[in-house]
């Protein structure tokens, strides 16, 4: 019998199986070929950190095709059962392609049709669409079957949020916050003097982990820490060996794992003596931020709210200084930059700034001040829910940009 | 004792004979699954096919026919003399699975978790004097 934690932050997989092959039947798709990260979190529920392959058929049950060194790992940790965790390696019949090709073919019985599968372009390195090579040796293995992308299926089925996904990223927002707490209590009463970037991401990564993260999970560098000059760099700041000193600014941007859902807050500090130019760049952040936290609800557009933004950041003087841009799309392991639920954007695979926010989409609320004539720069992240009526935060850590000394 | 023809009749009955008395339940891990290993071009022209299935770790079939093999959990596709090798020890199975001598069908993941075991049984069959 599950337990109150198990029920809390439980997702009905088979719901979700459901609508995608709903999905498939109505653009008369006869088995789906999923390949991205992301795809194996919202089905398998599960990490899969290995290149795996997810066949849907459009009745029963899909079937996993991971490494096979990590399949007993994955078995013990997904819902699915043994026949539908399956290995490859490198062997006659039991490389990836034979063996998806013998188990369509044979197993599901499943001779010719449409197979729907997934490609695109991303920012984000690890999307894990199908490789050119892979799709000539699946389309030469599979000689009467046609291949249509269709990855907008799941990211269409993923986009509003259960309840118990928004429970778990709830969580993994509480064990972000331990993070910060803790890289506070380090740097703050003068722990700062001779430590490095990297000793703090490994201080907040600990307290995290103390508190339930199984993984700092970010491809750009785990915990991002950034110190001085290096606060105005833009949106990736893998810790280095600098050491902090007075009169800088110091970002930390933590991230936290909690049952695949992501935790990400950035939280900015000023290091004593601040000088009055970084107090005012300091003010017109928090500014900026609350003002978009404030502005996002059902209805809300992207494209509004950067509009927005940019007025009030040009009344306030400093919108010289913001990047352009207040999210990023986020979800389970592997959503970490959601493309938008279609390819029919202006822009494929960008945002698309008319699509209007549904009650319990999430976005993560980031935000990149950069001051780089001052040496100066912020960054805020946190994963919100959209509500009717605003959106809830589930990083708690307070909205400031404290002087310590 | 006289070699016996490899797939033949007598060779088919002394190797089932010799894994039922050698293979237990325990160091057969109370398995249940089957296997069907699948000749082609063997010395006479027909494909043939051994078939063996464990029940609880007992040995509960064993077959060695032509033509169509009964269903299986794994199948495991070969030149004869790719088995033939594989028996008389010069060829590894792994160095013959690695280098598509062998095709093997089924669920991967649990085939490596029974690998150990199959190369039991290989052992096994490879006791009986042959004539490859």
């Amino acid at each position: 019998m599950a337990n109150e934690s198990d029920q809390k932050y439980a997702v009905d997989v088979k719901k979700r199986i459901e609508v995608i092959q709903a999905e498939m039947k109505a653009r008369d798709i006869d088995l789906y070929l999923g390949s991205r990260i992301r795809t194996m979190s919202f089905i398998v529920d599960a990490f899969v950190p290995w290149r795996s392959y997810l066949v849907i058929p459009t009745e029963g049950l899909p079937t996993v095709f991971t490494f096979v060194i990590d399949a007993t790992r994955l078995l013990s940790e997904t819902w699915m059962d043994e026949d539908h965790v399956r290995g490859y390696f490198g062997a006659g019949g039991a490389e990836q392609i034979d063996a998806i090709q013998y188990f369509i073919d044979e197993e599901l019985g499943i001779k010719n049709g449409r197979i729907g599968y997934e490609t695109g372009m991303s920012t984000y390195t690890a999307e894990g669409y199908l490789t050119h090579y892979e799709y000539v040796r699946f389309a030469e293995a599979l000689p009467d079957f046609e291949f249509i992308n269709s990855h907008d299926i799941v990211d269409g089925a993923s986009l509003i949020k259960d309840e118990g996904t928004m429970n778990r990223f709830r969580e993994a927002g509480r064990i972000v916050d331990e993070g910060q707490k803790a890289a506070r209590a380090a740097v703050e009463g003068g722990g700062w003097k001779g430590m490095t970037e990297t000793e703090l991401a490994g201080i907040a990564a600990l307290a995290m982990r103390r508190a339930g993260s199984v993984s700092e999970w970010n491809f750009a560098g785990l915990n991002e820490i950034s110190s001085g000059w290096r606060t105005g760099l833009g949106a990736c700041t893998p810790p280095t060996t600098k050491e902090f000193a007075a009169g800088e600014a110091l970002m930390f941007d933590l991230h936290g794992m909690f049952k695949l859902a992501l935790g990400d807050h950035s939280h900015n500090y000023l290091l004593a003596p601040a000088t009055e130019r970084q107090r005012w760049h300091a003010d017109n952040f928090v500014a900026c931020v609350q003002f978009v936290a404030d502005s996002y609800k059902v209805g809300a557009t992207p494209g509004g709210l950067i509009t927005a933004l940019g007025d009030f950041a040009e009344d306030r003087g400093c919108s010289d200084f913001i990047l352009p841009g207040v999210e990023h799309g986020i979800g389970l392991f592997g959503d970490e930059w959601r493309v938008g639920a279609s390819m029919d954007v202006p822009i494929p695979y960008w945002t698309d700034p008319d699509h209007e926010y549904q009650e319990n989409e999430m976005v993560i609320l980031a935000m990149q001040y950069a001051a780089q004539e001052d040496d100066i720069g912020f960054r805020y992240e946190n994963p919100i829910i959209i509500k009717k009526d605003g959106c809830e935060l589930t990083s708690k850590y307070p909205l400031a940009i404290e002087e310590i000394g | 004792m006289a070699n016996m023809a490899y797939l033949g009749p007598e060779w088919s009955e002394e190797a089932k004979k010799r894994l039922e008395k050698e293979l237990t339940p325990e160091n057969m891990h109370h398995v249940t699954s089957s296997m069907s290993n699948i000749y082609q071009n063997t010395p006479d022209g027909k494909e043939k096919y051994l078939f063996i299935a464990f029940e609880d770790g007992k040995v509960s079939q064993f077959e060695v026919g032509e033509g169509e093999p009964p269903a299986a959990e794994f199948k495991i596709i070969a030149e004869y003399d790719t088995f033939a090798k594989i028996s008389r020890g010069e060829l590894g199975a792994v160095r013959a699975l690695t280098s598509r001598k062998l095709t093997l069908r089924g669920n991967m993941a649990k085939a490596m978790r029974l690998a150990p075991r199959v190369d039991r049984m290989n052992k096994v069959l490879a006791t009986i004097p042959t004539d490859y």
